[in-house]
């Protein structure tokens, strides 16, 4: 009878709710516990002992961690907004060919069908400074004498990963905003041309505003990938040289498996998930804001 | 003369008595052991005597995990983690044994005395943690010695201007001086580079570590305190950082790790190597290497305490304390490790671990003079061999260490500044796990 | 006069600008990805030449035949980590569909207290990153006998992928008129029957995206995969890459060929999904 009474967007949502509270939630809840204590991987009895907040301040007071956040906030800013502004111009431009557009746009997720762990190596190779390719071809087209150390300077091994980044999931920008664009209306646009809009015109006041719900949906949707980044920094640089490519997961990673400090890595993890949740809630009330003004929204 | 002989001859008997009961027909009949190995071509041909021992045990092999060393690694912590100990056979590996003190069971209770006999003593002693033999070495025993191109060495131009340069003919480097200062010689970046080191993790902090060692002094007191921040562990910083700033280094090396080694080394771009046995085949193969036949090895280089640097390391197997069966579990390992196995293991080139196994390989490979010359360098380089320090914190301690080396080497700090931090840090560390 | 010429040129430039922009993108998107299926042909004396060999000289299927071989040659279990990796990505985006259909339809179509709350918890989880997780996933798999099965790693890639298959489809639910859904009702349709006949073609592009999506992630998922998989009874593609790699050595044209491996498969899909996709969008016009 019970069943009978539950409303139907509930029932809809249940599936949903108990597969993310078995494979994440009650995981999340056991590492927050463990992340009030000294929890060693390597000796389990250390993890019926209680030293809250020593983990959380341990971190909070550690320069090191605060430099790993700041470039990761760093690395997620400048990423996605690459990310973002060349998918939309890689999706206007696909937009517009009529013909053989089927195989350009499964041209354009070329680069999705890469593992990030293999993109990592793939990276690594072309930026390894002795034999990689970008080295090799700017010493054969005479632009560069030298080596450059790509992964070893700290802002060329911050770019050379950017660039993996960008390369590998521009295309999910791309395809969610060409799914918009294809989705359109077409009445404003004719609508526009009639009232003498320039192209750009009726590109700023009709299609964008329309495609932002898909904007952020895929702005969303990658900074809570971006902050997973964790299998291409670890391949390219490990958070290195000297930390100067250190990420927040980088450095939960080898604290928590190489370390074996999980209480501590947990704690770190916590603190970085709260640095996701923030940019999710904000790109979710920036969806809400462009849904209600398309009278899409509640 | 005759007493040593009959004493053989009773050893021979003894061995051979002992043989069939340690691996009776069927012995183990029914029995299945879950094993963890490592993967990978150099580790897998072994696998196939597995095999073998079945048929003679009538016990069944079921690998459960086939993975690279440091995925194994975070495996068996997360093993710990979760108790899902119940497998039986696990490989390890002497720089991370000590981190699982309570995983595995003593070996010395479970495998004939006279097995473990065979075995180089060093490598036992390695093995052995808080007085528990923890595995068996397979043949896979690392050390580093110094590959370099023969050419140069033949060319009388370069012979002149080293002459001129240093009043001393030129010849393979003896010390580490005199490594560094051929390897600035050698240098034309960005073409050509007078050495490489790999320049993070485990593998900067052990070369660090065994230079260290060279010039006379300590990583670690007795007490595990750090005791690298000396002018022992000065000397052997500024050895990275001089090469590093005469550009006679790769500039991106100290984001290299063994693989990027091995490879700038086969493309003909370095002139000195250390690096591990496991290559030789590899430098030595024409369609793998630009340095095929081009290529010398001599035993590792002495720091300024006169002494060869030597840090080593070897696979090997365990068996786990909460295996059902330990007894079958000992006899695979042990039948993974025996003559036999080592033998066939050492045959395209990783370095046994069994004294009589290291004189069979050394007469196998008399009618090749490029083998000859790698084993004698090894040889030689493993006999003053030394593994980490025998603490449980030898990698999380060390992952407080590289970067600092890293820093003192790019030039974000001083080498004085570099080392006090990374002891600063390290003495934290052991505090903080009530060390001492 | 001018002015239209002026334009025509215009037109021209643009039209030349266009093309070329797009031809460069697209050799940015595909050179890295060529490069690595070149490798794969190559001896590995060549791939790492310095100076470097632009032009191949030998091309070889060395690499692509010591994968294949037997154990000691180089061989890896090639065709059960495909298996593998297939059972897991088709049944485990087949299912995250199902409930992320079911879960945009709520979000798009219901009103209720605590919606966007809801939502943004829902979406939270994916921010949880694959190292966080992995451990306490390893524990509770670990009790349960999930480890090292498919079924443990099509759970967890589900639960990876249901908040942003909802969220994708909710977003494509929405772009359907309520009032297309009600006039179907009111022509005696139950609501069921007004979902498949309406909602579902219009958001049929939105599902096949999202599907593209689901199935890409778990086909490409490393982090928790290298966790919860340990013998060649569940190891995915992904994991399989690191056979490749031991102690001191990477073998990277052999890990090019296995990655080619991976990438076929995922490209022939896209394209055939492409098609819905197509067939989908054509709804669009709907709305207007």
């Amino acid at each position: 009878m019970t069943r009978a009474k539950l409303p139907p967007w509930l029932l809809l949502l249940m599936p949903a709710f108990l597969i993310l509270a078995a494979v994440v939630l009650v995981p999340l809840l056991l590492s927050l516990y463990s992340s009030f204590t000294p929890y060693q991987l390597t000796r389990p009895e250390t993890l019926w002992k209680i030293n809250f907040p020593f983990n959380y301040e341990k971190a909070l007071t550690d320069p090191g961690f605060w430099k790993a956040f700041g470039r990761t906030v760093l690395l997620l800013t400048i990423a996605l907004n690459l990310e973002m502004l060349l998918g939309l111009g890689l999706a206007l431009m696909v937009a517009k060919v009529q013909r053989g557009q089927r195989t350009l746009r499964t041209m354009m997720m070329f680069p999705m069908m890469f593992s990030p762990i293999l993109v990592g190596f793939m990276f690594k190779f072309i930026f390894n400074d002795n034999v990689g390719l970008v080295n090799n071809a700017l010493q054969s087209m005479g632009l560069a004498s030298t080596a450059i150390p790509w992964l070893v300077d700290g802002n060329l091994a911050l770019f050379a990963i950017i660039c993996a980044e960008v390369w590998m999931s521009t295309s999910v920008f791309a395809i969610l905003i060409l799914a918009g664009l294809f989705a359109l209306p077409q009445d404003p646009l004719e609508a526009a041309k009639v009232d003498g809009c320039t192209p750009w015109q009726s590109f700023r006041y009709v299609t964008l505003p329309f495609l932002m719900p898909f904007i952020y949906i895929a702005m969303a949707i990658r900074s809570l990938d971006v902050a997973r980044a964790y299998d291409i920094v670890q391949v390219m640089t490990g958070g290195g040289p000297a930390k100067r490519t250190e990420l927040l997961w980088t450095m939960i990673g080898r604290t928590g498996y190489v370390d074996a400090r999980m209480g501590y890595a947990n704690a770190m993890g916590y603190i970085a998930i709260l640095l996701s949740i923030a940019f999710t809630v904000y790109f979710f009330l920036k969806l809400q804001s462009a849904r209600r003004e398309l009278g899409m929204g509640d | 003369m005759k007493g040593f002989g009959a004493g053989s001859v009773l050893a021979l008997v003894a061995s051979f008595g002992f043989a069939p009961a340690a691996m009776a027909e069927g012995e183990f009949a029914g029995v299945t052991i879950e094993a963890k190995l490592i993967g990978g071509q150099q580790y897998e041909a072994l696998y196939s005597r597995i095999a073998d021992w079945e048929k003679a045990t009538g016990a069944t092999v079921k690998i459960i995990s086939q993975k690279n060393h440091f995925e194994l690694d975070k495996e068996y912590k997360a093993d710990i983690a979760a108790g899902t100990t119940g497998w039986c056979v696990g490989s390890n590996h002497s720089s991370f044994a000590s981190q699982y003190p309570a995983l595995f069971t003593d070996l010395a209770a479970l495998v004939p005395a006279e097995s473990i006999a065979g075995f180089v003593p060093a490598n036992i002693t390695a093995a052995t943690i808080d007085g528990k033999l923890t595995m068996l070495p397979r043949a896979q025993f690392d050390v580093s010695a110094l590959y370099y191109q023969k050419s140069l060495y033949a060319d009388p131009a370069k012979a002149e201007a080293w002459k001129a340069k240093t009043g001393k003919d030129l010849a393979p480097p003896e010390t580490w001086d005199e490594f560094r200062d051929q390897a600035i010689f050698f240098a034309d970046p960005p073409n050509f580079y007078g050495t490489q080191y790999a320049g993070k993790d485990e593998a900067i902090n052990g070369r660090f570590y065994e230079l260290v060692v060279a010039n006379g002094g300590k990583m670690f007191n007795d007490d595990m305190s750090p005791a690298f921040n000396s002018p022992e562990g000065k000397e052997a910083l500024q050895w990275f950082v001089d090469l590093y700033k005469a550009g006679a280094v790769p500039p991106g090396t100290t984001n290299y790790l063994w693989d990027d080694l091995g490879n700038g080394f086969a493309s003909g771009t370095v002139a000195l190597n250390l690096d591990w046995p496991g290559w030789s085949g590899f430098f030595n193969d024409p369609s793998a290497s630009k340095v095929a036949g081009n290529v010398g090895v001599a035993p590792a280089p002495k720091g300024s305490a006169g002494v060869r640097t030597g840090w080593s390391g070897f696979h090997g197997f365990s068996v786990t304390e909460s295996c059902a069966n330990k007894e079958a579990a000992a006899s695979l390992v042990d039948f993974l490790t025996n003559e036999d196995s080592q033998k066939l293991e050492s045959a395209p080139g990783p370095l046994p671990s069994r004294t009589a196994v290291w004189e069979y390989v050394i007469e196998q490979a008399k009618d090749d003079p490029y083998k000859s010359e790698v084993l004698a360098a090894f040889q030689e380089t493993a006999l003053t061999a030394f593994p980490v320090p025998p603490t449980p914190y030898w990698i999380e301690s060390g992952n407080l260490i590289f970067p600092e080396l890293q820093a003192a080497i790019l030039g974000d700090k001083t080498v004085d500044q570099a080392l006090e931090d990374a002891s600063a840090a390290v003495d934290d560390l052991m505090r903080e796990n009530g060390v001492y | 006069m001018a002015s239209a010429s002026q334009h025509r040129l215009r037109k021209r430039l643009l039209k030349a600008g266009h093309f070329i922009g797009l031809f460069l993108a697209m050799c940015v998107i595909t050179i890295p990805g060529l490069w690595v299926v070149l490798n794969s042909f190559r001896p590995t004396v060549e791939i790492m030449a310095k100076p470097p060999v632009w032009i191949p000289n030998s091309l070889n299927l060395d690499h692509y035949r010591a994968m294949f071989g037997g154990a000691g040659q180089g061989g890896i279990p090639v065709w059960t980590y495909f298996t593998n990796s297939l059972i897991i990505s088709v049944t485990s985006t087949l299912i995250a569909l199902l409930i992320g259909m079911a879960g945009g339809y709520a979000f798009a179509r219901y009103k209720f207290k605590g919606k966007a709350m809801t939502f943004v918890m829902l979406m939270a989880t994916r921010a949880v990153p694959g190292v966080a997780l992995s451990l306490p996933v390893f524990i509770i798999f670990g009790r349960t006998g999930l480890i090292d099965t498919h079924l443990g790693m099509i759970l967890v890639y589900v639960a990876l992928n249901v908040p942003f298959t909802i969220w994708l489809i909710d977003g494509f639910f929405r772009q359907v008129p309520k009032e297309l859904a009600e006039a179907a009702e009111i022509d005696g349709c139950t609501r069921w029957q007004a979902f498949w006949r309406v909602e579902f073609p219009v958001a049929r592009a939105g599902i096949a995206s999202a599907g593209i999506f689901a199935f890409l992630t778990s086909w490409n998922e490393y982090a928790l995969a290298s966790q919860l998989t340990r013998s060649v009874s569940s190891k995915t593609m992904p994991v399989g890459l690191l056979d490749f790699t031991s102690q001191f050595t990477l073998n990277w044209g052999g890990m090019c060929a296995l990655a080619v491996l991976m990438i076929i498969p995922a490209l022939i899909l896209t394209f055939l999904v492409q098609k819905h996709l197509i067939a989908g969008l054509t709804f669009g016009g709907v709305k207007g």
